[in-house]
């Protein structure tokens, strides 16, 4: 029996149309939210000068902006389940563009933390939420290929602000620099217009149409599950999947980006110049820029694609070899190929982040997931870098810092990778169980029409 | 065309969670002591040309040094000269010897403020194989190029650095070809000049628009003086606030354009009549439960908790 009667009343995403002008909102929004702290430090060597800071205080502005974008993940959930997600990011925006603009006036650092950090932090975070979300609702069929579209974002944002950045402060000095980022970052409303103008029918939602959607089980949930839902959606934590998920990447972070931070530096140590350390940085950039799209186009395939958290996984352990093969790179052409088949894999994680997330929880409840998830990745992902500095401290070499992060990746990969086949068994059997349930229930309801 | 960015996307990513990770190779110490010392330096050629820095506090003697592998013919004598500044020293001609495979030149000069340059051995074989020796006053560490920006009624900061600390540190304002000391005692409402070690800064404060100039700082040694020039524009809040507005007036636009036209669409979809909507929709979503079949039920099976 088809379950063609029931799903009438389903909403079904569009998979293209405006769609793209989304997947163009969402790609605007990640590419500000990633790639803005990182880009605002070409004026922190001025502004160290200006207050007499030293570089651990200045650089304490970006790590709180980020510690901010990843912290107010659930803030950002709740608010949306509250409100709805149009108040939040355009909310999101102006804070962005206010706490810049007032930033620019600032004398203290404080001030700077505050309004750079703290009120642009939390921003991005409204800013970036709801737009990673709104893909799950417009594309179900070519969704990994949108969200790798949209993450594509943060390098490209990263590799255009940084040569703004650097204009603008040429032309305007620090203040009227962030004066005028102020500005730009307005264009987070313009990009929400984008993401939240309703380009898909109203659905009309009735409980038993929810639980068609995401199987029967949740049918039994949403009447406990109702009152919990306009928080935040607590129960994700008894969820297998969330969980697994969140473990694996909550070790995965820890040695995601301390590879990235200490390329140059490492580069250095082996002798070439500051120009070609900075290069490598380029080219991984530019490499990953391709890889993202390109991973989501991968996903997207018949092979792949029901089997997408086998995928991540390879991903993250293919991540974690780069990492553990670089200490045999020798001379700048080993190197420059590390940094080649490092942003392909730093790109391929990146573009499946979300989408594994999505493809775990369903649409309905990513938002909460990933406010969850957020917030819990913020740990590692700010603590990673230090520990790796700590290390490079000790030893006075890169080589262990890159072992321990080529270790610490492929562990998690192998540990998401274990746990997805465990998954993925306790699911088939689920779905077989149900399946027997669901063809009853199904002819009730046919005979009830 | 790649330079600003790359350098800044390597500012970007170097240490942003970890500060001062790698260490510059500090030069060896020259320490001088009253009276006249003699400091050797020496340098090992392997190819054809080396160059060597040396950097020379106070008058002193220097014994340069140079030692050339030399080439796979190995000749038992070859000739030996030096250069200062590319024209050759006179009676500085010496015939040098081969030993243990390698061939050396050493002399002695006699370093003040006037006699600073490039000095040269050469050892002339079939071709010349030379080591270049700069001899000259420490250098200023960052070299800046592009002017500084800073707004009317505010502070500039702009600093100098060098390698080994001179005796004093003195600032000048160019004013044209002439330089104008800066006296920060005498002026402490708008100058501010700290020092230490090897770093100096100097603080303008109340900027006004006449203070846009050269600022030269001038690292005192007792050979000579290092100088370094920074150029500092002082501009007013209009100028930000022109692109700040042009930009601010581009997103009000965009938005409400697409405030309108999600109006427009909206109003094209509810004036159609409501039935023959919802049957689309039906017939719609039918097709693509046909078309997507295979794929959604591999999804549902994953969504499920």
């Amino acid at each position: 029996m088809s379950p063609a009667p029931a799903s009438i009343l389903r909403d079904t995403p569009p998979d293209g149309g405006w769609g793209w002008a989304v997947v163009f909102g969402a790609f605007i929004s990640i590419g500000f939210s990633y790639a803005f702290p990182k880009a605002l430090t070409v004026f922190f060597k001025d502004i160290q000068l200006i207050f007499g800071a030293s570089y651990s205080q200045i650089a304490w502005i970006s790590s709180i902006m980020l510690a901010a974008m990843y912290a107010g993940g659930p803030i950002s959930s709740i608010l949306v389940n509250r409100y709805g997600s149009r108040p939040v990011v355009i909310a999101g925006g102006v804070m962005c563009g206010v706490g810049m603009v007032t930033a620019s006036f600032g004398n203290t650092i404080t001030h700077l933390y505050i309004c750079v950090g703290v009120i642009g932090g939390f921003g991005l975070s409204f800013n970036l939420q709801p737009s990673v979300t709104i893909i799950g609702k417009y594309f179900q069929v070519k969704r990994p290929l949108a969200n790798g579209l949209a993450m594509a974002g943060s390098p490209v944002f990263l590799c255009t602000l940084a040569p703004i950045n650097q204009f603008l402060f040429n032309q305007f000095g620090w203040r009227g620099s962030f004066f005028i980022l102020g500005a730009l970052l307005l264009n987070c409303c313009v990009a929400e217009q984008l993401t939240q103008t309703n380009g898909i029918p109203k659905k009309p939602t009735t409980d038993r149409s929810e639980a068609q959607v995401n199987g029967h089980n949740t049918q039994l949930e949403k009447g406990c599950l109702d009152n919990f839902n306009k928080f935040l959606d607590l129960s994700l934590f008894k969820h297998r999947g969330f969980l697994i998920y969140i473990i694996g990447n909550a070790v995965m972070f820890f040695g995601f980006f301390a590879p990235v931070v200490f390329l140059a530096p490492y580069a250095l140590s082996h002798g070439f110049d500051e120009f070609s350390s900075a290069f490598l940085l380029s080219i991984m950039g530019f490499v990953d820029m391709f890889a993202r799209p390109l991973t989501g186009l991968m996903a997207n395939t018949k092979w792949i694609r029901p089997r997408i958290q086998y995928f991540f996984s390879f991903a993250i352990i293919y991540n974690g070899i780069c990492h553990l093969l670089c200490p045999l790179a020798s001379g700048y052409g080993g190197l420059a190929a590390y940094s080649v088949f490092f942003g392909i894999a730093f790109g391929m994680v990146c573009a499946l982040l979300f989408e594994t997330l999505m493809d775990l929880v369903g649409p309905q409840r990513f938002s909460s997931a990933v406010g969850l998830a957020t917030i819990i990745e913020c740990c590692p992902v700010l603590l990673g870098p230090p520990i790796g500095g700590a290390l490079v401290d000790t030893f006075g070499d890169y080589k262990y810092l890159y072992l321990m992060c080529g270790a610490v990746m492929v562990s998690a990969g192998l540990f998401l990778f274990v746990m997805n086949i465990y998954n993925y068994r306790m699911l088939e059997r689920e779905r077989r169980q149900e399946e027997g349930q669901c063809f009853l229930k199904d002819a009730f309801i046919v005979i009830r029409f | 065309m790649f330079s600003p960015w790359i350098l800044s996307l390597q500012l970007i990513l170097f240490p942003l969670f970890w500060r001062g990770l790698y260490t510059t190779e500090t030069n060896p110490q020259l320490v001088l002591t009253d009276p006249v010392t003699t400091i050797f330096k020496s340098a090992v050629l392997k190819g054809d040309s080396l160059v060597e820095k040396v950097e020379i506090l106070k008058p002193i003697d220097l014994e340069l040094a140079c030692t050339w592998t030399g080439n796979p013919n190995k000749l038992p004598n070859i000739t030996g000269y030096w250069r200062k500044d590319g024209s050759e020293i006179t009676n500085s001609r010496l015939t040098v010897q081969l030993e243990n495979e390698q061939y050396n030149l050493k002399r002695v000069f006699r370093i003040t403020g006037d006699t600073l340059g490039n000095y040269s051995c050469i050892f002339s074989d079939t071709d010349e194989a030379k080591i270049d020796f700069n001899v000259a006053a420490p250098e200023m560490d960052d070299k800046k190029d592009k002017p500084v920006v800073a707004y009317v009624g505010d502070s500039v900061a702009v600093a100098c650095k060098t390698k080994l600390p001179p005796n004093t540190w003195l600032w000048y304002k160019a004013n044209g070809t002439e330089q104008e000391l800066i006296n920060a005692t005498t002026d402490p409402l708008r100058y501010k000049i700290s020092v230490d070690g090897n770093t100096t800064k100097l603080t303008v404060m109340n900027l006004t628009e006449e203070d846009s100039g050269v600022y030269v700082c001038s690292a005192i040694y007792n050979i000579k003086a290092s100088v370094s020039r920074v150029e500092v524009r002082v501009i007013t809040f209009m100028e930000p606030l022109k692109p700040f507005v042009a930009i601010v007036a581009e997103v009000i636009i965009l938005v409400l354009l697409i405030l309108f036209y999600e109006r427009w669409s909206s109003r094209k979809s509810s004036n159609s009549p409501t039935e023959n909507g919802v049957h689309a929709e039906q017939t719609h979503k039918l097709t693509r439960e046909g078309n997507n079949g295979m794929d959604e039920n591999t999804t549902t099976r994953q969504r499920k908790i």
